[in-house]
C-alpha cells in the first residue's frame, strides 16, 4: 500500500530545528493536546514545546500518556497524540500502543531516540522501539532527516486516521531534532474512498429480503467509520433485531426496540440465543473475535453472512462470508438501507420471538442481601448522569458489569479497552475523555486491581484539575481470576487476594482528591449524586462483595448457547 | 500444506522487510525461502510461504500484505493471492 500525497513547497524561511518543525506541523494539524513525558533523548522537542499552542498533559507514566492519548481519540473522534523519551520512555508507551492498535483508534506516538550515529552501540537509553514495535503498529517511521519532519508527522496523521485507523509510531533520533533545516514541505493527502460495491449491496438487500431470522451482528468499527447513524436507520426501516460487540455498545441504544444486548462470553441470552437461531447475519464492521464468537465452529450454525467492513482482509478471515461488501461503512449501509425502504419483510414472528425473549430473560436488580450490588450501582450511575454519561472502563469484572447494565447514549460513550484487555487502562482513559470533552460527565468505572496499575494518574487528575468521576469497586481481590478459578480451577484462588489494599479514600486524600467510601446498599443513592455533584476530581470507593460473579459466562470452548447462569 | 511463492516491491523505508517477514510469521506461515534483490528505487522480495495449519489462508494473508505501507503484491502474486484485485 502507497500513502500518496502532494508535496506542497512552503515559501523560504529562517533555518529551524527538526524539533521546532515538529511542533509547527503538529500545530497545523489541528493538535490542541499532547500527553506525554520528557527525558534525555526528546528533550529538543520539550524545548520547541514552551511557547507553542500545544497543550501538553504531564502524566506520571508514559503508558498513560498513550491509554490518555487513545481516550481523548475515541471520545473525540480526533488523532490523539502521545510522546515519550528514547529506551525505557518509549518502551513505557508499548502496552498503550497495543490497546490502540487491538481496538483501531488513531494516536500518533512520538518517540525521541539516540543520536543516529550511535544507533546501533547500545548508547544511553537507546532502543530500537521501531524495531520493537512493529507487529503492534500501523505504520512507523524513522526520521532521518529535519527537512522530512513535516512530511513525516502529516503521513502519520493521515495514515492513522484513514481506512481502519490505529496507532502511528514516529521515532525521531537527537540529531534529527536539533538539525537545522531551510526546508519545510507541507503535504496534502487526498481523502480516498473506496468504491461502492453496489451489485453486493443489492445481493445483500436480496438475502435479507429472503431471510426469515435476520440478524444485526454491530461491531466497533461502526463507530470508527461515523456509520453510527446509518446503522441506526437501517435497524429502525427494516425491524431486524441486533447484537452489538463489547465496543459497540450505545451504537444501538441500549433500549431501542429489537435490540439484544451485547452477544459473547458475558453477552445477554437474548442476544446470544438471537445468534444461534438467526438465519442470517448482517454484520456491520465486527471482526468475529473470539470472545464475541464463543467457539467459533459452532457459531450461528444457521446462518449465513452478510460482511460490511472497511478493511478487507477481516472478510472471511474467520467466518465463511455468503456476500462481502468491502469498503466504507457508512455510505454502504445507507445504500442498504435505500433498498429496503418502504418494504415489508417477512420477518414478524422472529421480531416477536425476539423481543419476547428479551423481557423474559431481562437483567434483575433484587439481589439479596444489604451489600452493594454492582450491577444495579453501575445501572443508576448511568442513568443519573444521562446522556452526558461517558464511562471510561478498566479491565475486569466492573468492566463487564458496566457492559451488561449501564446505558449509553452513544458509542462513544462507553471507552474500554476490548481487544487488548489491558486493566490499568480505566482512569488515563477518564482523564483523555475528558480532556477532549469538557461537558461530558466522565466517570472511570475501575476495580482495586486495575486502578492500582494506573494509580499515579490521581496526580495528573489534581494538577490540571480534571473533574473525572472515579467509581471503584473494590472486591479486595483479581474478581475474573478468581471467577475463573472459582468455576473453571476447582476453586484453587492463586494469587489473586488484594485484601492489603492501601485505603484508597486516604490514597485520593494524599493526592488532594476529595473521596468518600460507599459500604452499603442504602448509601448507593446519595453517594452517587455525591459522586455526580462534585466540583472536581472525586473518588468514590464502593465496598462489593468478593463473591459476586459475573453473569452470564460461556465458558471457554462452549458455544454462544451453552452459557453458565449464576444464582 | 503446500508452498506458495509472493512477489513482492518492498521500499526502502527503515523496517519494511522487517514488518513484512514479522507480518507473514505472526500470521501464522513458515517462509521456507527468500530472494531479495535491488531493482531502482524499490526491493523485490520473493517469499515462499507455507501455513503452519490448514486454517491458514494465504488469501486473507495477501489482504493482510496489503495493509502494510511501502509493500506491494506484484505480477502473479497479486492473481494468486488477492485475485479480486488483481491489475
Amino acid at each position: 500500500m502507497t500513502a500518496s500525497a502532494a508535496r506542497i513547497p512552503e515559501p523560504a524561511s529562517a533555518p529551524r530545528s527538526g524539533a521546532h518543525l515538529l511542533v509547527s506541523t503538529l500545530e497545523r494539524l489541528g493538535v490542541e493536546v499532547v500527553f506525554g513525558y520528557p527525558g534525555g533523548a526528546i528533550m529538543p522537542v520539550y524545548d520547541a514545546l514552551a511557547g507553542s499552542a500545544l497543550r501538553h498533559i504531564l502524566v506520571r507514566h508514559e503508558q498513560a500518556a498513550a491509554f490518555a492519548a487513545d481516550a481523548y481519540a475515541r471520545r473525540s473522534g480526533k488523532v490523539g497524540v502521545c510522546m515519550a523519551t528514547s529506551g525505557p520512555g518509549a518502551t513505557n508507551l508499548i502496552t498503550g500502543i497495543a490497546n490502540a492498535m487491538m481496538d483501531s483508534i488513531p494516536i500518533v506516538c512520538i518517540t525521541g531516540n539516540v543520536a543516529q550515529g550511535v544507533m546501533g552501540t547500545d548508547a544511553f537509553q537507546e532502543i530500537d522501539i521501531l524495531g520493537v514495535t512493529l507487529p503492534i503498529v500501523k505504520h512507523s517511521i524513522l526520521v532521518r532527516d529535519p527537512a522530512d519532519v513535516p512530511a513525516a508527522v502529516e503521513e502519520a496523521f493521515h495514515i492513522a486516521a484513514s481506512g481502519r485507523p490505529g496507532p502511528v509510531l514516529i521515532d525521531l533520533p537527537k540529531d534529527v531534532q536539533v538539525g537545522q533545516t531551510t526546508e519545510d514541505f507541507g503535504f496534502s493527502y487526498p481523502n480516498t474512498v473506496t468504491p461502492m460495491d453496489h451489485d453486493a449491496i443489492a445481493a445483500a438487500a436480496d438475502a435479507i429480503r429472503a431471510a426469515r431470522r435476520p440478524l444485526i451482528y454491530v461491531g466497533g468499527g461502526v463507530k470508527i467509520g461515523r456509520a453510527t447513524d446509518q446503522v441506526r436507520a437501517f435497524a429502525e426501516t427494516t425491524g431486524i433485531p441486533s447484537v452489538a460487540t463489547l465496543n459497540a455498545l450505545g451504537t444501538i441504544p441500549t433500549d431501542a426496540p429489537g435490540f439484544q444486548g451485547m452477544l459473547g462470553m458475558h453477552g445477554t441470552r437474548a442476544a446470544n440465543e438471537a445468534v444461534q437461531e438467526a438465519d442470517l447475519l448482517i454484520v456491520f464492521g465486527a471482526r468475529f473475535d473470539d470472545r464475541a464468537t464463543g467457539k467459533l465452529a459452532e457459531f450461528a450454525p444457521h446462518a449465513r453472512v452478510i460482511h460490511f467492513d472497511i478493511d478487507a482482509s477481516e472478510i472471511g478471515k474467520l467466518r465463511e462470508t455468503w456476500i462481502p461488501v468491502a469498503g466504507e461503512l457508512a455510505p454502504g449501509v445507507a445504500a442498504l438501507t435505500a433498498h429496503l425502504a418502504g418494504q415489508t419483510l417477512t420477518i414478524d414472528p422472529w421480531m416477536i420471538h425476539c423481543a419476547s425473549r428479551v423481557q423474559r430473560t431481562a437483567f434483575r436488580y433484587d439481589a439479596p442481601g444489604e451489600g452493594v450490588y454492582a450491577p444495579a450501582l453501575l445501572k443508576a450511575v448511568s442513568e443519573a448522569a444521562g446522556d452526558a454519561f461517558v464511562a471510561a472502563c478498566d479491565v475486569g469484572q466492573h468492566q463487564m458489569w458496566a457492559a451488561q447494565h449501564c446505558r449509553f447514549a452513544s458509542p462513544e460513550a462507553h471507552i474500554t479497552s476490548g481487544g487488548l484487555g489491558a486493566m490499568g487502562f480505566g482512569l488515563p482513559a477518564g482523564i483523555g475523555a475528558k480532556l477532549s470533552d469538557p461537558d461530558a460527565t466522565v466517570v472511570v468505572i475501575a476495580g482495586d486491581g486495575g486502578f492500582m496499575m494506573n494509580v499515579q494518574e490521581l496526580a495528573t487528575l489534581r494538577r490540571y484539575g480534571v473533574a473525572v468521576k472515579v467509581l471503584l469497586l473494590d472486591n479486595s481481590s483479581l474478581g475474573l481470576v478468581r471467577q475463573w478459578q472459582e468455576l473453571f480451577f476447582d476453586g484453587n484462588y492463586s494469587e489473586i487476594d488484594l485484601s492489603d489494599n492501601p485505603d484508597f479514600v486516604k490514597v485520593a486524600d494524599a493526592f488532594g482528591i476529595e473521596a468518600f467510601r460507599i459500604s452499603r446498599r442504602d448509601e448507593v443513592q446519595a453517594g452517587i449524586a455525591r459522586l455526580l455533584a462534585a466540583d472536581g476530581p472525586c473518588l468514590a470507593h464502593v465496598i462489593i462483595d468478593p463473591r459476586e460473579n459475573v453473569w452470564p459466562l460461556v465458558p471457554p470452548g462452549k458455544n454462544n448457547a451453552e452459557m453458565m447462569e449464576g444464582a | 500444506m503446500s508452498t506458495e511463492t509472493l512477489h513482492l516491491n518492498i521500499d526502502r523505508a527503515d523496517g519494511s522487510l522487517q514488518r513484512l517477514i514479522g507480518l507473514v510469521e505472526r500470521r501464522g506461515f513458515h517462509i521456507d525461502g527468500m530472494t531479495l534483490r535491488d531493482e531502482g528505487q524499490a526491493r523485490r522480495v520473493e517469499l515462499a510461504v507455507r501455513g503452519r495449519d490448514d486454517n491458514r489462508c494465504t488469501r486473507t494473508l495477501g489482504r493482510q500484505i496489503d495493509k502494510l505501507f511501502g509493500v506491494t503484491r506484484v505480477g502473479a502474486s497479486a492473481a494468486t493471492f488477492h485475485p479480486e484485485v488483481a491489475a
